[in-house]
């Protein structure tokens, strides 16, 4: 029998193709059922997510499978599959083993290392194990997978760090304050990577987020989204004294935040921690603000640089992924061999 | 008497190493966020809370066993020499180092340094502590 994978991907094919071969989540148990009745495939398995659609397949040896994924491809997106053969990938034993571990480890990802996409590998396999599309091959071969992805996570650094700004400055914020359960913070202006660097904070259980900004109802507006509140802003220094993390992106053209405002009020925070981060650009805070103690400034650099270099460390830590997975694709190759062996005798 | 004075000196020398691996710590992190050396200060070190807290905490139990020690070194040299106190320089010195502790739980209670600065002093102290078991052993 032959094992293989029929896929497209975010590195084949822009998002105005992949959107006309994704199967939305409710079509999912038909595909399955529909692509086992239509082809002489044994076992087959659809994976759709926003990055890859991928089908795959177990069928008798040295038999033409592709054209019948491709007719059913063809046949259920209403779309001529001949047409996109440069943005197709198929890859047959070996290296559909290795390419299926490699996308459940993360590797395959758009963020090399991300972990979501195991959850989305295994929602598809219990999807198409429910529908009784999957079989001995596939179930060991998914299994197997999830073992490899788990052993790549424990073992190698590939899935440690932090991978977008808003993550590091949640990170960070977390070395600095500790758990962020009783913590306050205040965001000055309103900006899109603010926005979600409040989502992050939010689900970290921060205390309690205060918005404010020149214009007063783009603050309140805000505030509504998040369920915080809004301070006007000529009024936003009186609460400084119980701020923990300051997020400032405001387009005013010089520094809203001096050095000597913040060293006057250090003492009346009982010299508690301050965290600011300055996404603004021009600056919102004077640079000088970080030498006072017990306050940390990061600007957007700053966060952006790490973000950068954290995905080189994991860059690195590939050899390390790629020996796991080679080790754990060789010995499923092995019990594929040997299962033909008992197939055809 | 001895005894108490033995184990009270004991232990206050733990509370305080562990307040000065602490200290360490938090100043070595510390940099690291200052530093905007983020990938290490995200690595495995703890939070500066937790070391902030973890140093505060331990001179707090370290400090009243120091000051039993010293007060139970009182009693035991009036029983042996005849006298509490007789200037000689291991009497100077655990008295300095009182006080630097002292000095150290003054200005964290009353919050007048936080942090890096208290890590540096309690650094500072436990080197003395050093130096006096050094001198104590001549």
């Amino acid at each position: 029998m032959d094992l293989m994978v029929v896929g497209i991907n975010h590195k084949t094919a822009p998002v105005e193709i992949r959107e006309k071969f994704s199967f939305r989540e409710k079509q999912i148990a038909d595909a399955n059922r529909m692509l086992k009745e239509t082809t002489r495939l044994k076992e087959n398995l659809v994976l759709s997510t926003c990055n890859r659609v991928e089908i795959y397949a177990v069928g008798e040896r040295d038999k033409d499978h592709f054209s019948g994924i491709g007719n059913f491809l063809s046949h259920f997106h209403n779309l001529n599959v001949s047409d996109y053969k440069d943005n197709l990938y198929v890859y047959k034993n070996k290296e559909a083993i290795e390419h299926l571990f490699k996308v459940a480890s993360g590797l395959d990802s758009m963020v090399i290392g991300e972990a979501e996409i195991l959850g989305q590998v295994k929602k598809a396999y219990h999807g198409a194990r429910d529908s009784a599309t999957t079989g001995k091959v596939l179930n060991r071969l998914f299994e197997k997978a999830f073992n490899t992805a788990k052993k790549i996570r424990t073992e190698t650094f590939v899935t440690r760090g932090a991978v977008s700004v808003s993550s590091v400055a949640v990170r960070l914020a977390k070395k600095i304050l500790g758990a962020l359960n009783d913590k306050k913070a205040l965001i000055i202006g309103t900006g899109k990577v603010g926005e979600q660097l409040v989502l992050y904070l939010k689900k970290e259980g921060i205390e309690s987020i205060l918005v404010t900004n020149r214009t007063f109802e783009k603050a309140q507006d805000l505030a509504a989204r998040f369920a915080a509140a809004a301070v006007p802003f000529e009024d936003f220094r009186n609460r400084l004294t119980e701020t923990d993390i300051i997020i400032t992106s405001t387009g005013a053209p010089h520094c809203i935040i001096r050095k000597d405002e913040i060293i006057a009020l250090m003492p009346k925070r009982r010299q508690r921690p301050l965290f600011i981060i300055d996404l603004a650009v021009p600056r919102d805070v004077e640079a000088q603000v970080n030498k006072i103690d017990n306050v940390y400034l990061y600007d957007i650099d700053d966060l952006q640089r790490t973000v950068e270099e954290t995905y080189t460390l994991r860059k690195n830590e590939l050899d390390n992924c790629f020996r796991i997975i080679d080790d754990s694709s060789e010995r499923f190759i092995q019990w594929l061999a040997s299962e033909k062996i008992r197939d055809e005798n | 008497m001895s005894s108490l004075h033995i184990i009270t000196i004991a232990l206050s020398y733990i509370a305080f190493f562990v307040a000065s691996v602490a200290a360490v710590l938090y100043i070595i992190q510390d940099r690291f966020l200052k530093s905007k050396r983020a990938v290490m200060a995200l690595s495995r070190l703890p939070n500066l809370l937790f070391l902030d807290r973890l140093n505060y905490r331990a001179i707090g139990l370290g400090f009243p066993m120091l000051t039993l020690s010293i007060i139970s070194g009182f009693i035991w040299a009036e029983h042996t020499r005849g006298a509490y106190w007789s200037y000689n320089p291991r009497e100077i010195y655990s008295f300095a180092l009182w006080l630097v502790y002292a000095l150290i739980l003054h200005v964290r209670l009353s919050a007048k340094l936080r942090g890096r600065k208290v890590a540096q002093l309690s650094l500072f102290a436990f080197c003395m502590i050093i130096f006096t078991l050094f001198g104590s052993c001549r």
